[in-house]
């Protein structure tokens, strides 16, 4: 919201700077988010009458003007607007003056004809863009006079950031009660009281009034809209960045940036009867004042004649039942609507206006009589006419409750951590309209104004005395030392460690949204759950993740597209597979493309590959020093042959594998290899226990032998370990062949038994059983045959 | 003739001029065909008299000789060595072989350096769902229905019960749930708001903090935020100052600013001209919100305060563009 400083000082005027006072307002929570002057520096302009205007005798778009600024003798002065003309009163920046374009006037000779000074458009003076012609200054103006004085420009506009708990802050008496509260000072006491001559009757009645416990409404005839608002009225609407309209509007408008009140006026000659405050019918139609027509929803409460809905209540008025400039007879409206049954209804409609921003937050319902009665009073000074009485529908045990609050200087001292005086508590009180009395033992029992809808709990009035006393002077305090020593578990497997195994490795971390486009999701894991945002922003963030390959997809896409084709990229994160606590699953995983290092003296070039990735798999794997395996599986993203489970036992951990070519087409990527892992299943590790090792020597054999291309070196490994050999203690794959000397379909496979024994040293006779043994098993088991 | 066979051996020795050269010189007067070998084969010709003066002699010629062989076999040793080393010279500026250049995220790195901060205090991670229910994003947190903060959230939603968490703060109610006071956790994570322009992404970072005690009060949570942001900016004289501002889960509420970092408080386009920058949100945990996880409100209290990552970063690490942090260009990663 924003006002003047100079309307703000009307109400109350504190001896302090504009900005003093506005970082006093800011501290005391009612936050200044700026506050610039209306117009910038400039002085020599003075207010002069246009005696005599003819053609410049050598251009015709230049006006020769004769302008008496209250000298000796009148100026001569050449000017290019449209809009210049004899008897009009203008700015004269005179001949010395400084405009703040920084245009020194100087005395000039113009197509051969002498100009001391010059005649000033709004922009020329800074406080607009206007600049389609000159200003005209109000006919009564002093010839003479300073124009920022005339115009009023020595004023500020702050603009305020108000939070949602202070909606009685929605007006200028509002910020002055504020200002009042923090400089001690007494608010001028509000009584306004409009003339009422007329005796027209109006009937309203309320139906609902829960949601409308205070109704007023008040016919005024014989109104004269053509009228102009007056100079005082607009600027501060304008500067409150409040447009004009027609005089009728602009009071109400005024009324509610003065009290915090909306209000409405209807143009009566188009109601229907009486008027009855009801909720609408299903898909109700209503044109509104702003143009959009709208269906209602049995929710929203409107203003209805006998025929229709009229006005959103607290919304927005109706098009067919507005002021026009024509209109002579309008009913004003001034009402109460409870907080909640405002509450999302504008936003239902796409609509946010002044009067739902205000009752939305509450709005003083002791307010709405005054306010009737100060609208009123401008219609008849600006407008003519003559009022009828008031009408009011009141429902008073449907107001607001202002309960009693009981609030102790002990409850306050063990909030703010420190101790206030009684007397300042009590002073701060009566400032803030608080209805107090004080009980024994410095408690007090406390009755909020009808203005205030933050102040209902104890809570509530703590808040306001820190505010008050300024947070900044509250002391200081440590923390107690939490002795309480958690459980650090040495065996479990951080994220950081997991981040940190995976940087080491060349690794760039990338964080990328958690929605994904639908494509990307068909793509990748078109068999996962879609869980789909309502509101997206774009469908290109419409779906959540089940996977992180999408995200680092993109990233290595993007970057490939900037040159960067070495792509070693992973993330960590949550996938969803639906919407439950349980659903939400910590993922980390990882992508690589192109070159295993960057081009570089000390090798050759070599494109990553399959083994890449489950390298770095592994040094994930192994800090939880439990068994792994990785299974032959197929993979909608992954290429067949080239794809793996990652298994801990028989529960799955993770995929691995190459980004499938048809994928790699789609998206237009190169090869790339891709992991994912759930770090639950990965983080839990083992405390180590030492067992002690063997003193006798260890020995190793080599055999070599030739079994089908089927046969998995896992399946190899994991059958000899099988057997149980005793002392056979570790078993090595060292090398794959296939090729010359060994049929199609095989592979020979070389691998390397360590065997051991804690007792004695094996002799060869007693090796080369153990290895003949373990060659026979896998004749029998794999037909393999042993190359000689 | 003794003379003259140490004249003519320290002249090979010197003349030798590598090893092998250096052990024929050996042979020639040590060896078993040797000059002095051959001289004490004929020790037995002499009397019983002249013998040992002349064995001695011949011992101290073979003594000075295998120490003139010993030192010029160092002599000729080092002469290798220096050459060898200069044959295996490096240019050791050259790149290191396989360089890995891998780099955490620097909003993992803000992370990282936030919650070990608050470690040192004491506080527990606590880490939440980011699919979140009404109530522990909203209701629980004192925002009913229809409550103006709801509007200022821009909610993405998946039913009307379910939605993406909106702010970190549902953990303070999830945490409350499952743990009796005392508390003292953070929670750090993401968020998201349904907003996407120059200044706002739709999904960012924000670390939640909480205490729950007999005793916490405004004046400590003063304390301890004053204490954490010098840590994090590491500058032990910044000055902090505390707005009133409202949040429906605490009361009193506060927003805390500091100097700006970027003109040290004199005013510039990132602190608009004002020298301060606002940094986090904090407050009293309001009644209600207590009230909601049936903690007395009587007997405890606790604050509350939550801090955006992505400005935290950017502030550090002079980042001007938000969006940078989601772009993931390497170029970017890389300075991190």
């Amino acid at each position: 919201m924003n006002i003047s400083t100079r309307w703000l000082r009307e109400w109350v005027n504190p001896d302090v700077s504009d900005l003093a006072l506005s970082e006093k307002l800011t501290m005391a929570g009612l936050e200044v988010d700026q506050i610039a002057p209306v117009a910038p520096p400039f002085e020599g302009l003075v207010v002069g009458h246009v005696v005599n205007c003819g053609k410049h005798p050598n251009a015709d778009k230049l006006s020769l003007c004769e302008v008496d600024i209250g000298g000796n003798e009148n100026l001569q002065i050449i000017c290019g607007a449209p809009n210049v003309r004899k008897d009009l009163k203008v700015a004269v920046a005179t001949v010395g003056s400084v405009l703040p374009n920084k245009l020194k006037i100087k005395r000039a000779k113009l197509r051969g004809v002498e100009s001391n000074g010059m005649i000033c458009s709004e922009s020329e003076m800074g406080i607009s863009d206007n600049h389609e012609g000159i200003i005209e200054l109000e006919a009564n103006a002093k010839i003479g006079d300073n124009v920022r004085t005339v115009l009023d420009l020595d004023d500020q506009i702050i603009e305020f950031d108000i939070t949602p708990n202070r909606g009685d802050c929605f007006s200028a008496l509002g910020v002055a009660r504020e200002v009042c509260v923090n400089y001690d000072l007494d608010l001028p006491e509000l009584n306004f009281k409009a003339e009422q001559r007329g005796n027209k009757s109006f009937k309203s009645k309320v139906s609902n009034p829960k949601e409308c416990p205070r109704y007023l409404t008040r016919v005024i005839e014989g109104v004269d809209n053509n009228a102009t608002t007056p100079e005082w009225m607009a600027q501060k609407l304008l500067r409150s960045s409040q447009q004009l309209h027609s005089p009728i509007v602009d009071i109400t408008n005024y009324v509610l940036l003065e009290l915090g009140q909306p209000m409405h006026a209807f143009d009566l000659s188009k109601i229907n009867g009486g008027i009855n405050v009801r909720s609408a019918k299903k898909n109700e139609p209503l044109e509104l004042l702003n143009g959009q027509s709208v269906n209602l929803s049995e929710q929203t409460l409107v203003i209805a004649d006998e025929k229709s809905a009229i006005a959103i209540a607290g919304v927005i008025g109706g098009m067919g039942t507005s002021t026009l400039e024509n209109s002579t007879e309008i009913l004003l409206e001034s009402a109460f609507f409870e907080p909640v049954a405002i509450a999302g209804i504008a936003r239902s409609y796409g609509l946010h206006t002044d009067a739902s921003l205000r009752f939305e937050r509450g709005v003083d319902f002791n307010m709405t009589r005054q306010a009737m009665e100060r609208a009123t009073e401008l219609v008849l000074e600006i407008c003519g006419g003559v009022a009828s009485a008031i009408n009011e529908t009141l429902d008073s045990k449907s107001l607001p409750k202002l309960e009693p609050i009981q609030i102790s200087i002990e409850k306050i001292a063990k909030v703010l951590g420190f101790d206030l005086d009684p007397a300042w508590v009590e002073s701060k009180f009566k400032f803030l309209d608080f209805e107090f009395k004080a009980n024994k033992n410095n408690s007090w029992t406390i009755t909020p104004p009808s203005f205030r809808f933050d102040i209902r709990i104890p809570a509530d009035i703590i808040e306001e005395l820190a505010r008050l006393y300024g947070y900044d002077k509250i002391p200081v305090q440590r923390l107690a030392i939490d002795a309480n020593i958690s459980n650090a578990s040495q065996t479990k497997i951080t994220s950081n460690d997991l981040s940190s195994a995976l940087v080491n490795r060349g690794y760039k971390e990338v964080i990328t949204y958690s929605f994904i486009s639908n494509e990307m999701h068909d793509l990748i894991d078109p068999k996962a759950k879609k869980i789909l945002l309502k509101n997206p922003i774009s469908d290109d963030m419409a779906v959540m993740r089940s996977s992180l390959w999408s995200g680092l997809i993109v990233s290595a896409q993007s970057n490939i597209r900037r040159g960067h084709h070495n792509s070693r990229f992973f993330e960590t994160g949550l996938c969803f597979s639906g919407t439950k606590v349980e659903d939400q699953v910590q993922k980390i995983a990882g992508i690589i493309s192109g070159n295993r290092y960057d081009p570089q003296w000390a090798g050759a070039d070599r494109a990553v590959d399959f083994f890449d990735a489950k390298s770095d798999v592994q040094a994930l794997l192994t800090q939880s020093k439990q068994d792994y395996s990785f299974e032959v599986a197929e993979h909608p993203a992954l290429q067949m042959g080239q794809t793996a489970k990652i298994m801990k036992g028989k529960v799955q951990v993770g995929w691995i594998g190459a980004l499938s070519p048809k994928l790699q087409g789609k998206l237009s990527m190169p090869a790339a290899f891709l992991f994912e892992l759930t770090q639950s299943e990965i983080e839990q590790g083992e405390t180590p226990s030492y067992e002690s090792f063997s003193s006798f020597q260890a020995s190793q054999r080599d055999i070599a032998i030739v079994v089908s291309k089927e046969v998995s070196a896992d399946e190899l490994i994991h059958s000899i370990r099988s057997l149980k050999q005793a002392d056979l203690i570790d078993v090595n794959l060292f090398d794959i062949y296939e090729g010359e000397h060994i049929e199609q379909g095989s592979k020979s496979v070389a691998l390397n038994l360590t065997y051991q024994s804690s007792e004695l040293t094996l002799t060869d006779e007693q090796l080369a059983k153990k290895v003949s043994k373990i060659v026979a098993h896998l004749e029998t088991k794999f037909s393999a045959k042993l190359r000689v | 003739m003794i003379n003259k066979i140490i004249t003519d051996a320290t002249k090979a020795i010197a003349g030798a001029m590598d090893l092998k050269a250096l052990d024929d010189s050996r042979v020639q007067y040590l060896g078993k065909k040797g000059k002095l070998t051959d001289l004490l084969k004929g020790l037995g010709r002499l009397s019983k008299e002249e013998r040992p003066a002349m064995g001695e002699a011949i011992n101290e010629a073979k003594v000075q000789i295998q120490k003139l062989i010993e030192i010029r076999k160092e002599e000729l040793e080092e002469v290798l060595l220096n050459q060898r080393l200069l044959d295996e010279r490096v240019d050791v500026t050259l790149p290191a072989r396989n360089s890995e250049k891998g780099s955490l995220h620097p909003i993992t790195q803000t992370l990282n350096h936030i919650q070990d901060i608050f470690s040192k205090a004491g506080f527990e991670i606590e880490i939440g769902p980011e699919i979140e229910d009404d109530f522990h994003n909203f209701s629980a947190l004192n925002i009913p229905e229809h409550h103006p903060a709801r509007a200022m959230h821009d909610t993405f939603y998946f039913d009307s019960n379910t939605v993406l968490r909106t702010h970190t703060s549902p953990v303070q109610i999830r945490t409350l749930e499952r743990q009796k006071p005392p508390v003292r956790v953070i929670a750090p994570g993401k968020v998201y708001r349904c907003d996407s322009d120059v200044t706002h992404t739709p999904m960012f970072h924000q670390v939640e903090g909480l205490i729950v005690d007999k005793e916490a009060s405004f004046s400590q949570l003063k304390g301890l935020l004053i204490d954490f942001l010098r840590a994090y900016f590491e500058k032990d004289d910044l000055k902090v100052r505390f707005r009133p501002s409202y949040f429906p889960f605490t009361e009193p509420s506060a927003e805390a600013d500091i100097e700006c970092v970027i003109c040290n408080g004199d005013g510039c386009r990132v602190c608009k001209k004002s020298g301060w920058l606002e940094v986090l949100g904090c407050g009293v945990v309001h009644p209600n919100v207590l009230k909601a996880v049936n903690i007395d409100s009587e007997e405890y209290s606790g604050f509350a305060f939550g801090m955006g990552v992505e400005r935290l970063a950017m502030l550090r690490y002079s980042v001007n563009d938000l969006r940078l942090f989601f772009e993931n260009d390497v170029r970017f990663l890389n300075q991190f």
